[in-house]
């Protein structure tokens, strides 16, 4: 025994590890399917019979088929504007010359270091002077804006690493200056911008204190909102507020396991270039 | 008249030619820029005015107060409360996670290690959860009545120690690190594992040949192989311990008794709940001092080792 311990001594902590990962995520999901009373026995054990109102009745009366729409209308759009913008700009930072360029990017990666709570009271009166309240615009520019300096300072380094030749073969091929980003360097651009695609979706669609302090009508509230009062007033109904953390978790889970690969390429990129 | 001036000194065509070499650049960044000057800069450069003001958030008047709210600050015993919780938190969640992800990664990046993207994939999951889901999933672990911590401890014979943990207040902020550190956990272990692959396989066999133990191995040749990749990493743990928000939110609010109180819940309360807004913003700029402070470090950190 002591000998099979000592061999296998790497996978047993690895193995740990592991179930420390995923337990408490798979109790959740498995109390979802669960009668209250069946939580309260064991919170280990399978559920005996399989209870699938829980989920169907946080689908429908605890509106998470709203809140599931209202992230999609919020996260769909800041994930193209980010993207867009942060592909422009970065080009400009990466490959063009232009006067501040240096002093613009600088200003850019504050954004990156200054944390949101420093400046979220008087955004608050900002987007409420701007008339948006009430409207999904009241996230998605802020959210947008907050993810221009991570979009920006990857793509700039991705742009940083295109040869110059190819720019300067278009132009002389007359290509304008806006045809040799579009049809030249865009194309090129694919793991980079998968890598951003997929980053900020997952920021967006778990963003939590942007919605808190911006959208306050309960019928625009995204999902990791919804659930944070759903599951205040559900405190007690159990298979509830499990069947609600499903809902919320299951969509961005099973988006991580498909595009994982980007997930961590992105990663492991910055690290390999750092 | 403008208009005369430059074609007196005859500048307009400078001008122009200035115009004409930094437009593309310029129009490239103006749409990003008009959003981030709108929705950043601007608010930024206000909490820093705010901050010099009394203001409840209703009045037409902010009343200029000059330093006062840094003053009332200093003598704030929740802010000095909130401040230690999020040291409590840099430290901790910045050495505990790191440990045990180089400890987890060099098990995962070892030649013969079977199952590597298995592992690295289920240690990744949590990291994709909202915070708002870990907080809960965290609150049911935690809960003295059904919670899994409590079932665990009765069936190794520790049942005497379980408790409602989050209702305690020495162990609060323990409690919700803890969860901070699981949701965090999978994001080093990715990170220390792509930069163990830059490390020279030829350096452990060298260290092998002096005949040096794994653990030697691990202090003498990874650690500081790893270099970049733990300051990198480091630093970005320790920004995240001042801007903790989320889950204390969502776990705690901040109780029982004020324990588990950091800075940015505190601001929230003062700016959003007490409504004393030039308060709250002084307390905002605490934490961006600090990040930024922690960040300038690293990158003279960076310059200096770079060159």
């Amino acid at each position: 025994m002591k000998k099979f311990i000592g061999n296998n001594l790497k996978y047993i902590v690895l193995i740990l590890f592991a179930i420390f990962a995923v337990a408490p995520i798979l109790v959740m999901w498995m109390a979802a399917l669960k009668s209250s009373s069946e939580i309260f026995k064991d919170p280990f054990a399978l559920p005996t019979v399989i209870h699938w109102e829980n989920l169907a009745k946080a689908w429908t009366f605890g509106r998470f088929n709203k809140y599931l729409l209202n992230t999609f209308i919020v996260t769909l759009p800041t994930v193209s504007f980010v993207v867009s913008l942060s592909c422009m700009a970065g080009y400009a930072f990466g490959k063009l010359k232009f006067a501040g360029s240096k002093l613009f990017f600088y200003i850019f990666l504050l954004g990156l270091m200054v944390p949101f709570q420093a400046f979220m009271i008087p955004l608050y009166y900002t987007v409420r002077n701007l008339g948006l309240f009430g409207t999904y615009w009241a996230m998605i520019l802020p959210e947008t804006a907050l993810g221009l300096s991570f979009g920006i300072f990857l793509m700039r380094a991705f742009f940083r690493g295109l040869p110059n030749e190819l720019m300067d073969a278009a132009r002389v091929d007359g290509c304008n200056e806006f045809n040799v980003f579009l049809k030249i360097m865009l194309p090129l651009t694919g793991p980079a911008v998968s890598t951003l695609v997929v980053f900020q979706f997952m920021w967006t669609w778990n963003s939590f204190l942007i919605p808190l302090l911006l959208l306050h009508e309960e019928s625009l509230r995204p999902i990791a909102l919804g659930l944070m009062f759903y599951s205040g007033h559900h405190r007690t109904d159990y298979g509830l507020v499990a069947a609600g953390v499903t809902l919320a978790s299951l969509p961005v889970m099973i988006i991580f396991i498909i595009f994982q690969r980007h997930f961590i390429r992105g990663l492991t990129a910055g690290v390999i270039k750092g | 008249m403008v208009r005369k001036i430059l074609h007196s000194s005859s500048d307009l065509a400078s001008v122009r030619k200035w115009i004409q070499r930094n437009k593309i650049g310029y129009l490239f960044i103006l749409p990003a820029l008009l959003l981030y000057a709108i929705f950043f800069i601007y608010p930024f450069a206000n909490a820093i005015y705010l901050s010099l003001t009394d203001w409840n958030g209703v009045d037409l008047q902010k009343t200029f107060v000059g330093l006062n709210n840094y003053i009332r600050m200093v003598k704030d015993k929740l802010m000095w409360l909130a401040l230690s919780r999020n040291a409590i938190w840099v430290i901790i969640g910045t050495v505990v996670p790191i440990a045990i992800a180089l400890i987890l990664s060099v098990l995962l990046g070892g030649r013969k290690t079977k199952g590597r993207s298995f592992f690295r994939t289920v240690y990744f999951m949590p990291v994709v959860l909202s915070l708002v889901v870990v907080g809960i999933i965290w609150g049911w672990v935690y809960n003295p009545v059904f919670g899994m911590l409590n079932r665990v401890l009765e069936v190794i014979g520790l049942g005497s120690l379980s408790r409602g943990w989050l209702g305690d207040p020495k162990l609060a902020i323990y409690m919700v690190l803890i969860a901070a550190i699981w949701s965090y956990l999978g994001f080093c272990v990715v990170i220390l594992l792509a930069g163990l692959q830059n490390v020279k396989v030829e350096l452990y066999d060298a260290a092998k040949c002096d005949g040096a133990n794994s653990w030697q191995q691990l202090i003498h040749v990874t650690i500081p192989q790893l270099y970049h990749v733990l300051t990198m990493i480091g630093v970005y743990s320790m920004i995240n311990g001042f801007h903790v928000f989320d889950i204390v939110f969502v776990m705690t609010r901040g109780g029982p008794a004020n324990s588990t109180e950091v800075i940015a819940t505190y601001t929230y309360k003062q700016g959003f709940q007490l409504n004393s807004l030039g308060y709250g913003s002084a307390l905002g700029m605490v934490l961006a001092v600090l990040s930024l402070i922690v960040s300038y470090i690293f990158l003279k950190f960076r310059e200096r080792s770079e060159v």
